[in-house]
């Protein structure tokens, strides 16, 4: 089935190496100099706002948008030059894409038929295909008499029945109510680790970004802002923007002492964690790192919502406004309009360059 | 209010019914006379006008015709439109706009201008009075029924569906004949009805370019009733009413009238 392997004569090729892809429409850069590279087996996520080129990107991948530059490498192997129909790529579409006028098991039959799979081996992969994404039961069913999230099933039972090289799924949990998003996901993660297939995510959702990859990219404009595993994104962002997309987080402006091991935020001074560039500098605060006591940064209680498992209470401080996330362990937090202070263990900051934007 | 519709919607509704139904009735009616001239059949319904029709060569070869002109024409203007259709809202081309203004714009010449230049053009080229000469003419303006409606087909899929197709390994012959002809068909077929529709009941461009020896139905009963009204006509227009509603009965059954002539793309139907 595998097309004419090219000759590669980088070192260390990965399995899929993607390097400057760029797309162009009349002269806008909706995606810049794209660069990544993936291990076999590997969960990706594509995580930004909407309008970062994440599709673009994704489409690119596929073959349904031409670059406008790059290169993408799969097992060494040029893929540009190939039409989608050759990638051997899987793709679940936003959209599901079902033919309409077939059947769950005819849907994903079809992918084996145009390989021209012998027939009793093609209606023992799509009875395979249907029992792993849970299915077993629906092979006859019309697309749309199925539920969004058994729709969903089908197109990724159709997507990994070809047994892709690389899955690419574009925001496939995005039509599916909160409880059932949250199922498919584990779900998602369940089945890519049955079938080990390297998978790529489009997503806006930084908790199903977290939830799912192994690493992720962040986008923004079109170009990379960061790449990295879930947590290490989460607690070392390379930049503000970042820190604000991966969940809530507090940014102080601070102060790096001359000796690079002082951090002062107004009259607020605690030892660095690690050995800093003096200089003016942004404290970043994740909200479940804060807590309430004497000292630390002065605020008033603006608002204070009560969620179940944990309390949510928004202050205005000295140096802007702040938010912190308790656990609910039976502790009451400060009432609307109270003072408190802010206290924090020193490394639980995060410091980042104060250039980075708004 | 508790009814859908109130009072005068309903009566207006019936008004209107009847306005359209009733001439339609009484052609059926007169169609039974014993008399020779229109009238009510009051001494009882005859066979008699029904027999002189099938017995009448000219009305008979006629409606040959028409059918013929009506099938081969439909087809071919469905021939056409299918690929340009699909150029048309799949493709981004210089001209796209220019070639469906082109398409459509018999729907926009009056008839009698399109005939009086047929009738000049087919002499021209040699096919004056023939089949394949009202065949072309006929396709011409025919044509955008068809396109509109299979238009609307493509329309309404989702492009996503063709990508879907490519990306399990189908190249673009492949689908086009498993996923996109299938999605489409209800939208070709209702536009094949049109079409015929259209070619069948077409008069004013055919009166053109008609010869005596190979006229369409319709433009035969003109010619007739110019020097004779007798109830023939009635008997003529019974017959094609009753084919007319046949024809929709036999549709609707089999695909369902509404979704046809509005075109969608349900192709599956629940078995
Ligand atoms: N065919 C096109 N022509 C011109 N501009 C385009 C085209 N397709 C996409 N764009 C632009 O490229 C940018 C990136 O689009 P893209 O669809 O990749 O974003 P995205 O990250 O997937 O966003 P979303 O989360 O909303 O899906 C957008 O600003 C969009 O307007
Ligand atoms: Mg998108």
């Amino acid at each position: 089935m595998s097309p004419v392997t090219k000759a590669d004569n980088t070192p260390s090729a990965s399995f899929l190496a993607i390097d400057g892809l760029t797309k162009t429409y009349n002269k806008v850069t909706v995606v810049d100099r794209f660069a990544l590279e993936v291990e076999e087996g590997e969960f990706v996520s594509l995580l930004g706002p909407s309008g970062c080129g994440k599709t673009t990107t994704l489409q690119m991948l596929g073959g349904f948008v031409d670059p406008s530059a790059g290169s993408i490498r799969l097992e060494g192997r040029d893929l540009i030059a190939a039409p989608p129909s050759k990638r051997g790529l899987g793709m679940v579409f936003q959209s599901y894409a079902l033919f309409p006028h077939m059947t769950a098991a005819q849907n994903i039959a079809y992918g084996l038929e145009v390989r021209k799979v012998p027939r009793a081996e093609r209606d023992e992969r799509v009875r395979q295909a249907l029992d792993l994404v849970g299915l077993g039961a629906y092979g006859d069913r019309y697309p749309r008499r199925m539920s969004g999230g058994q729709q969903q099933r089908v197109a990724l039972a159709r997507a990994l029945v070809i047994r892709p090289r690389v899955l690419l799924l574009d925001e496939p949990l995005s039509n599916l109510d909160a409880n059932l998003r949250e199922e498919m996901q584990i779900e998602l993660r369940r089945i890519q680790q049955t079938t080990g297939t390297t998978t790529i995510l489009v997503t806006h959702d930084q908790t199903e970004a977290m939830a799912l990859s192994d690493r992720i990219v962040l986008m923004r404009a079109g170009r990379i802002e960061q790449i990295g595993g879930p947590e290490a994104v989460y607690a070392r962002p390379a930049n503000s923007f970042v820190a604000r997309f991966l969940g809530k987080t507090n940014l102080f402006p601070g102060t790096v002492g001359a000796d690079g091991r002082s951090i002062s935020i107004g009259s607020h001074v605690f030892a660095a964690p690690a050995a800093a560039t003096p200089g003016a500098t942004i404290v970043a605060v994740r909200p479940e790192k804060l807590g309430f006591g004497e000292g630390g940064i002065r605020g008033v209680v603006r608002n204070r919502v009560f969620q179940g498992t944990q309390w949510l209470v928004e202050l205005d401080t000295e140096h802007g406004p702040a938010i912190v996330q308790r656990q609910n362990l039976g502790a009451v937090p400060p009432a609307i309009g109270e003072a408190t202070g802010l206290v924090f263990e020193p490394d639980a900051v995060h410091l980042m360059a104060p250039e980075a934007d708004k | 209010m508790s009814g859908r519709n109130g009072f005068w919607a309903l009566l207006f509704h019936t008004v209107f019914v009847i306005f359209v139904l009733a001439p339609i009735v009484v052609v059926c009616v007169v169609a039974f006379t014993p008399e020779g001239y229109l009238s009510l059949p009051v001494n009882g319904p005859s066979l008699r006008w029904f027999e002189a029709l099938l017995n009448n060569r000219d009305f008979v070869s006629s409606f040959q015709a028409s059918l013929l002109l009506g099938t081969i024409s439909a087809t071919l203007a469905a021939l056409i439109a299918v690929p340009t259709a699909i150029a048309i809202v799949r493709h981004e081309f210089p001209g796209r706009t220019a070639l469906l203004s082109l398409c459509m714009s018999p729907l926009m010449v009056p008839s009698i201008v399109l005939g009086v230049a047929f009738l000049r053009f087919l002499s021209q080229i040699g096919l004056g009075g023939t089949m394949v000469g009202l065949v072309i003419s006929h396709v011409i303006i025919i044509t955008p029924f068809v396109l509109r409606t299979i238009m609307n087909s493509l329309g309404s899929l989702d492009s996503a569906l063709d990508n879907a197709a490519a990306s399990l390994g189908s190249d673009g012959m492949t689908t086009f004949r498993r996923i996109t002809l299938p999605l489409i068909a209800p939208g070709i077929l209702s536009g094949w009805v049109l079409a015929f529709i259209n070619s069948f009941d077409e008069v004013t461009m055919t009166i053109f370019i008609a010869s005596p020896g190979l006229t369409t139905l319709p433009v035969r009963l003109m010619l007739y009733i110019e020097d004779s009204i007798d109830p023939l006509v009635a008997a003529v227009s019974t017959v094609l009413i009753v084919l007319a509603v046949l024809a929709m009965v036999i549709l609707d059954r089999l695909f369902g009238l509404d979704r046809m002539l509005i075109g969608t793309n349900d192709a599956d139907k629940d078995k």
